[in-house]
């Protein structure tokens, strides 16, 4: 689940004194160059034209007709002035399709050439050695970013599914809903009529430790499939028609589901049956009922029918279940603090460190950081667009709209960059008040430490936030290492939550998608505030979250959907997994044979094993060992 | 403290669209909205542009823009709650058990709604001052909330969800009003009283209540209907009584205290997590073992190593 896109090419020296010296540990090599010339070539091709079209419209008929109108009531009154303004949103409309269009076409164009040189197929491809199989995942996985997030972050989120069908990387069928989620862009087999709700992750390809494997494997989602929200299905896994997911239902690769029907629940996923369906979802047997026989209700007049008699029904009996229990006032009880014992007072469960809130009193200090940033932007824009209104050179019309991408492109890095500078600056002088400290604080109003650690994550906010919706995302890292993250370009933060301060990371940590890493936790009344500290080579999984105070060691594995405790260490060389995380098992992915899979029924909880080809090029087949040659030997 | 880039998370409406003729009612808010900045436009161009030194043109275009931004949320909000009080005075919206079908008039209504209110939510979310703009979307499509909450970095339905004060929602957490199971769209009003903690990845379910001084876990599920018990710590799938919550008393900085032993806290915890082993007896462990054992010697002659299978084998992968 975790995916990467951008690490340095360094060849580890191998651990000699332990392991077997057998094992290759290199890193894959990733190609900056190539990635950076099809963003570009993506991103120019598609604001070219739309942006063609919107500024002749503006300088053309709107300008002329609406903008040099001299009286307000005018506008109205004169025909063509009325057009123009009621077409302009048409306009933009218009052109924001067009962008998204040409957005899928290119990146079919390239997806298609990439798919001639190294056709994507399913299997195991070994991340230690370097191979044409790898590299062409990694950019192709690349390639479809920046699609995807324009699209399932635009306007018109329900043409992603457009998108995907169109380049190829999933295949979607009629009716299907895709919610937001972090995950899902390639390799997914989803049927008709299917709901595939909020941050489920289809992971079709999973990474197992920095020198371990990558399984690609697609998943094949079969109709009427529903999962709820937060679902998690590991690759190769086959989900047939009508199974449903209640939320966080998880399950790990090559899991069978069978569907017919069934509900699934927890981590791992189980069947849960009609008893513990009620009881879960607190629906009458007659809903079950419904649910089973869909077909026979697709009838507008018998559910008319129906519902009618259930609001008679529902008035005198209440369907919905009042609260039960009536609860009881904290505050009559008065508990004293001290006969609480350490149990009490231990903090063994993780909660968040989201105070999002922003006071309206910061509006002060923003709003003079957005017009001086944007001030240097409107300059450059003004120097860039000067003769375009008034000079007559047709040529330097053709060019003002041959450079627009690019000039949109770096115009929103430098009001980025403004805004970060500014923030930068501000985020200094608060520090030189007051310190950053780690420590307990109670979260109120009044404590200094509390006050200056909301100042400080909000000064922040704004240029995190910048980046991480600019047109190249990836470059967060160099935010978060300007805001006070100890971390360089080799690690990477796969869309995860992070905090911006106390995080300490080593070399080539991979943090999986949706994960979230705090250094700060508000419990109840107090605002605990810890070190973060990632050994080199850590991996932590998709949707798993770090609490303050955790130390990884070296080349250890967190798994996905786990969660560590305030001040935990986690010892290296470990799979961990778990709520709080325990040791699985020795992190051996490097050394670990990759053409066994194990497949596992969910229903009937068995689980077998069976092989599968390697995916990696012919000349490197003697560096990995497989069935055949055991047999051999 | 910061959104991952693919996604938009925050207060969002879910994107099912039952009638594809729903977007024209989409598109035409978007068209109307934009119109009045147009408008704004103009004055300002009558106002400040010199073709000959559009000084102070460019100079206050920054602050216009700003402006700009913040009146057409406004303006989206306006012709948004009219539409929705239009369409929710044809079909009032109401809590049930409805079923995921076009015929469904609860199922259709519900898909409108959401659709109508997608456009100034998008907006006042893309809003790059966190949270300001979200909450008066909030308040206005019918969420109580107040403004000492944040829900920024969760994902919150925009419907039937009454909020106390000062409730923090965790990064990635998701309350829900509404459900889709199989062939059933639950629609619940879910409640949450004043100081509440909902950690990360939390899931509330619909119809949940949680009492105040609650504190909901991370990677913690509610069930539907569920109600929380005022001062208590709830972990686990779905969400159990964990101990009390003693985390809102003053004066305990120096006696919070943190984990030593892990082991022994995931037996605790274990007992709160279902875990698929509980589930069947011995014999029926040793009756599959069995089972699988001979099918993978008639599959494949290997030998079976009894260790390999243990229950959380793997899962760290996903």
């Amino acid at each position: 689940m975790v995916e990467m896109n951008n690490e340095d090419s360094e060849i580890e020296p191998s651990d000699s004194d332990e392991s077997n010296n057998e094992i290759i540990k290199e890193e894959i090599s990733i190609q900056f160059h190539l990635y950076i010339i099809i963003f570009f070539i993506i991103y120019y091709i598609s604001w070219v034209i739309p942006g063609f079209i919107f500024w002749l419209y503006f300088l053309f008929p709107f300008r002329i007709y609406f903008l040099e109108n001299l009286r307000f009531i005018s506008i109205f009154t004169d025909f063509q002035s009325l057009i123009t303004l009621l077409f302009m949103p048409l306009v933009i409309i218009m052109s924001y399709l067009l962008h998204l269009f040409l957005v899928g076409l290119i990146t079919k164009f390239i997806w298609g050439i990439t798919e001639r040189i190294s056709p994507s197929k399913s299997g195991i491809i070994p991340r230690n050695i370097r191979s044409r199989a790898a590299n062409y995942y990694h950019l192709r996985g690349f390639m479809v970013k920046y699609g995807k997030n324009t699209f399932i972050k635009g306007i018109f989120p329900w043409l992603s599914n457009w998108f995907f069908n169109f380049v190829g990387s999933n295949k979607i069928g009629k009716n299907t809903t895709l919610e937001e989620a972090v995950g899902m862009d390639k390799f997914i087999d989803i049927g008709e009529n299917c709901y595939i709700g909020v941050n489920t992750n289809l992971a079709s390809h999973l990474i197992q430790g920095i020198f371990g494997n990558i399984s690609y494997f697609e998943i094949k989602v079969g109709n009427n499939v529903t999962t709820a929200a937060f679902c998690n299905v590991g690759p190769g896994s086959e989900v047939f028609d009508d199974t449903y997911l209640l939320p966080l239902a998880s399950t790990p690769k090559h899991s069978v589901l069978k569907g017919k029907k069934s509900v699934y629940f927890g981590i791992p996923m189980r069947r849960i049956f009609r008893k513990k369906i009620m009881e879960y979802l607190s629906v009458r047997p007659e809903d079950l009922e419904r649910n089973a026989n869909i077909e026979g209700y697709k009838d507008k007049k018998l559910l008319k029918e129906l519902k009618k008699k259930e609001s008679i029904v529902t008035e005198k009996t209440d369907i919905i279940p009042k609260k039960t229990t009536t609860i009881g006032d904290l505050q009559e009880e008065k508990i004293s603090t001290d006969p609480l014992t350490k149990d009490d007072l231990m903090i063994d469960f993780t909660t968040s460190s989201a105070i999002g809130r922003v006071n309206i009193k910061f509006l002060i200090v923003y709003l003079p950081i957005f017009w001086i940033s944007g001030l240097i932007v409107t300059i450059l824009w003004y120097w860039y667009s000067e003769d375009l209104v008034s000079g007559n050179s047709f040529l330097f019309k053709l060019q003002f709209f041959l450079f627009f991408p690019i000039v949109l492109f770096g115009l929103s890095y430098i009001f980025a960059i403004g805004c970060i500078f500014f923030s930068k600056l501000l985020l200094l002088l608060v520090n030189l008040i007051h310190k950053p400290i780690t420590g307990i604080f109670k979260a109120e109003i009044g404590n200094t430490d509390y006050e200056f650690w909301m100042l400080r994550t909000e000064i922040k906010k704004i240029g995190l936030w910048l980046m991480r919706s600019s047109p190249f995302p990836w470059t967060d890292v160099i935010i978060f290492k300007l805001f006070g993250v100890n971390m360089d370009t080799s690690s990477h933060l796969s869309d995860t939550w992070c905090d911006a301060e106390f995080i300490k990371f080593g070399r080539k940590n991979l943090i999986g998608q949706g994960a979230t890493i705090m250094s700060s936790m508000v419990v109840g009344k107090y605002l605990l505030i810890q070190d973060v500290i990632f050994d080199d080579y850590v991996m932590v999984g998709g949707h798993a979250i770090i609490a303050p105070g955790t130390i990884i060691g070296k080349e250890s594995v967190i798994g996905a959907i786990s969660s560590t405790t305030y001040n935990q260490v986690l010892d290296p060389g470990w799979v961990y997994f778990g709520f709080p995380a325990i040791k699985l098992k020795e992190n051996k992915y490097a050394e670990e044979r990759r053409d066994i899979i194990v497949k596992r029924q969910v229903d009937e909880a068995k689980k077998y094993t069976t092989t599968h080809e390697v995916n990696i090029d012919k000349d490197k087949r003697d560096l990995i060992k497989t069935e055949k040659e055991m047999k051999e030997s | 403290m910061s959104v991952p880039n693919t996604m938009r998370v925050g207060p969002f409406t879910p994107t099912v669209l039952v009638k594809k003729r729903y977007l024209i009612f989409y598109i035409f808010l978007i068209w109307i909205s934009i119109i009045p900045i147009l408008l704004g436009f103009w004055v300002y161009w009558r106002i400040s542009w010199n073709y000959a030194r559009p000084v102070h043109f460019y100079t206050f275009l920054p602050l216009v823009a700003f402006l700009m931004y913040i009146t057409l949320v406004f303006s989206s909000i306006f012709f948004a709650k009219t539409l929705l009080l239009i369409v929710n005075a044809i079909h009032k919206p109401r809590e049930g058990v409805f079923l995921r079908i076009s015929e469904d008039i609860d199922y259709r209504y519900w898909s409108l709604r959401n659709t109508i209110k997608r456009w100034p939510i998008w907006l006042a979310h893309r809003f790059p001052f966190p949270g300001f703009l979200d909450n008066i979307c909030f308040k206005m499509f019918g969420v109580k909330t107040k403004i000492s909450n944040s829900l920024f970095e969760g994902w919150v339905d925009t419907e039937f969800i009454d909020f106390g004060k000062d409730v923090v929602v965790g990064q990635g957490a998701i309350i829900q009003s509404a459900v889709i199971v199989g062939n059933m769209l639950i629609i619940r009003k879910t409640v949450i009283e004043d100081y509440v903690r909902i950690g990360s990845h939390a899931i509330v379910m619909p119809g949940t209540h949680i009492g105040h001084n609650c504190i909901l876990a991370a990677n913690s599920v509610t069930t539907v209907g569920q109600v929380l018990e005022n001062g208590f710590i709830y972990v686990g799938i779905p969400a159990k009584k964990f101990k009390k919550n003693y985390f809102f008393e003053d004066g305990l900085e120096e006696k919070i205290s943190t984990v030593e032993d892990v082991e022994k806290l995931r037996e605790r915890y274990e007992k709160v997590y279902v875990k698929r082993k509980d589930e069947l007896t011995r014999k029926d462990r040793r009756e599959i073992k069995k089972e699988k054992k001979e099918e993978e010697k008639k599959r494949f002659d290997i030998e079976v190593d009894d260790d390999k299978y243990d229950d959380f084998d793997e899962m760290s992968n996903i």
